[in-house]
């Protein structure tokens, strides 16, 4: 069982390498696109123009596109992105360094966004047909209204700034140490027994996980109602009522299994959105992950960062896609046997 | 399309989404008879005035000023002229590129299909806020980059949504009577597959304003949107987020008024699904 799924994700992985190749020759161009000139921008400003030209066939910047393309792409499967311009540092390592604190983020505030999903989902479809319908519809639409960096915004507002309840920037309250053993904060302090380093990061995930969660709980909430909606069409429902079962558990103990399906596809794609909505969030509350990194990088023209930062998202949004896609066959009896 | 207007127009949702983009609207065209002051004015002897209501306000500054002294409802009305440019050109810009490519894929298949689709695959590997903000250092700031940006990134939206909608317009009996009675294919797509389609297109352009409408603040929020000139209202949540202890009100208005405007759009987009009846499956956000 575990050697069939592991040999599914790496087909499907496998199949995603072209598009790979693709995306990352579509950064580069887009990229090569800016007015500025990376090697005037690594030297300082009182150098010669006969230095400038000499960083720039240093840099490869001299030779054609295509082939400077290749050049970055066989470094960059060598692990080496480049430098940084603004940090003066590998970019491989900068990307590195902040990843772990994004996919911390941005997993719980899937989590978060699942069992808000499917409460509301289950709600939503529970009302129906009385009078709290409309009113629970309009409800799901607004709630769609508000994008992620409103709800950050928000919630720093009034738990933040108004109740003074939870922190609002940063990882952890500054004094305390962050101890560094696989990058993933939550799991290092608990790794060296620092509890009150783990309440603090957990104090200080809670805000933006939350903000991030309400924002893709609405689209959950109402692909699980509809998707409820076509399994209480199916004759087992039925039978399940002519065998005396209360709707109760029907709806959770039949009809929610199958109609969590369709749904647990759709987290997928909204995972992978998910993952990049941490950006605007960790912009607002000074959360030192990867998102910050890019809007610095941005900010700065910092070409290489910015490449290495872009295609590690991609890779990332390509692998939860990846790994959903297979458990989607996994846990769909109908597809599994072949 | 007589009845489906009609039916739409009785939908409470759309009267009420329309009524609210309609006053948002005229804000935006009339913005220099509405406005009190001019957004860029500064009045560095009352800077971060509370609103007229609150103790200490200035009445000739019903709503306020900025960390630089300007008048946050002036600043709010004209941010309603960016938002509603954007919202408005950028949807109809993605819907025309992605319509166009989703009835060429849908109405030939076939290898175009492929090639179509594939491009889908690729743009959408990319996440849209990462693609928007690499296209944004790309082009440079302002207002007209902005509505590209916004254009390049989603008219896969359209492509993906429509491609299979043209794919069931597509095998019915009476494209292919057009066909016979001699339409070339440019005439059948037109007259007889774009009727059968526009519903949802229509839906679709009300749910992209929307998100045309977030993108711009979010890229407007970090600074690399509009351009510092231009009143935004991504921009002034960054200034008034600086300042949030001394004048909340500042951060609170406009993120009302970027919810007002996107609920209204969704509102419409909902509304419009349900009495115009199209297919529309999830297509997330």
């Amino acid at each position: 069982m575990i050697a069939t799924v592991v040999r599914l994700i790496v087909r499907r992985l496998l199949a995603a390498i072209p598009i790979l190749v693709v995306v990352s020759a579509l950064l580069f161009c887009v990229l090569r696109l800016l007015p500025v000139d990376p090697a005037a921008m690594s030297l300082p400003p009182t150098a010669t123009i006969a230095e400038v030209e000499a960083k720039r066939r240093e840099m490869g910047l001299d030779r054609p596109l295509p082939q400077q393309y290749l050049i970055w792409l066989a470094d960059a499967l060598h692990g080496d992105f480049g430098r940084s311009i603004a940090f003066r540092r590998e970019a491989g390592s900068l990307v590195a360094a902040t990843l772990p604190a994004t996919i911390e983020l941005a997993f719980c505030a899937m989590v978060f966004a699942a069992i808000l999903g499917v409460g509301g989902g289950v709600l939503l479809f529970h009302v129906r047909g009385t009078l709290f319908e409309p009113a629970a519809d309009l409800a799901s639409v607004l709630l769609l209204s508000i994008p992620e960096f409103l709800w950050g915004l928000i919630l720093l507002f009034v738990f933040g700034v108004v109740l003074h309840l939870l922190p609002f920037t940063g990882e952890v309250s500054p004094g305390l140490p962050q101890p560094h053993i696989t990058g993933f904060l939550l799991l290092d302090s608990l790794l060296v027994g620092r509890f009150d380093v783990f309440l603090s990061a957990c104090q200080h995930l809670i805000l933006p996980a939350v903000a991030l969660g309400l924002a893709f709980s609405p689209t959950i909430m109402r692909v699980l109602r509809s998707s409820l909606f076509d399994v209480y069409h199916e004759d087992y429902i039925q039978q399940a009522r002519l065998r005396g079962l209360s709707e109760g558990h029907i709806l959770l103990g039949h009809a929610l299994k199958n109609a969590s399906l369709p749904t647990l596809t759709l987290a997928g794609v909204q995972f992978g959105i998910l993952f990049s909505g941490t950006l605007l969030v960790e912009v607002i509350y000074s959360y030192p992950g990867m998102g910050n990194l890019m809007v610095d990088a941005v900010r700065n023209a910092d070409l290489p960062l910015i490449q290495a930062i872009g295609l590690t998202y991609c890779i990332v949004v390509l692998v939860i896609n990846t790994v959903v896609d297979s458990l989607y066959v996994v846990l769909n009896p109908k597809l599994r046997v072949r | 399309m007589g009845g489906p207007v009609l039916r739409s127009l009785r939908s409470p949702r759309v009267l009420i989404a329309s009524g609210m983009i309609f006053c948002i609207a005229f804000c935006a065209i009339f913005a220099g008879f509405i406005a009190p002051h001019d957004p860029g004015d500064q009045n560095l002897v009352s800077i971060l005035t509370p609103p007229a209501w609150a103790g200490g306000g200035d009445p000739s500054y019903p709503l306020g000023t900025d960390s630089l002294g300007r008048c946050v409802l002036s600043r709010l009305i004209y941010g309603a002229r960016t938002a509603m440019l954007v919202a408005v050109f950028a949807s109809i810009g993605a819907m025309i590129i992605g319509s166009i490519l989703a009835h060429i894929s849908g109405y030939f298949g076939g290898a175009i299909d492929w090639i179509i689709g594939r491009m889908v695959d690729v743009w959408m590997s990319f996440p849209p806020v990462i693609l928007s903000l690499i296209l944004m250092v790309g082009l440079g700031v302002g207002l007209d980059k902005v509505i590209l940006a916004i254009v390049l990134v989603d008219w896969t939206r359209f492509c993906r949504v429509l491609r299979s909608e043209v794919l069931v317009v597509t095998r019915h009996d009476y494209i292919a009577a057009a066909r016979l009675l001699g339409f070339t294919h440019w005439q059948t797509i037109v007259r007889e597959v774009l009727p059968a389609t526009l519903p949802l297109l229509i839906t679709l352009v009300s749910l992209e304003m929307a998100i045309a409408v977030v993108v711009e603040a979010i890229l407007s929020f970090v600074g690399l949107g509009v351009g510092a000139d231009q009143p935004a209202w991504g921009q002034m949540i960054a200034d008034a987020r600086q300042y949030v202890y001394q004048s909340p009100w500042n951060l609170l208005l406009p993120i009302l008024a970027i919810f007002l405007t996107v609920a209204a759009f969704n509102l419409l987009g909902d509304g419009l699904r349900r009495t115009l009846d199209v297919r529309l499956a999830e297509t997330g956000r």
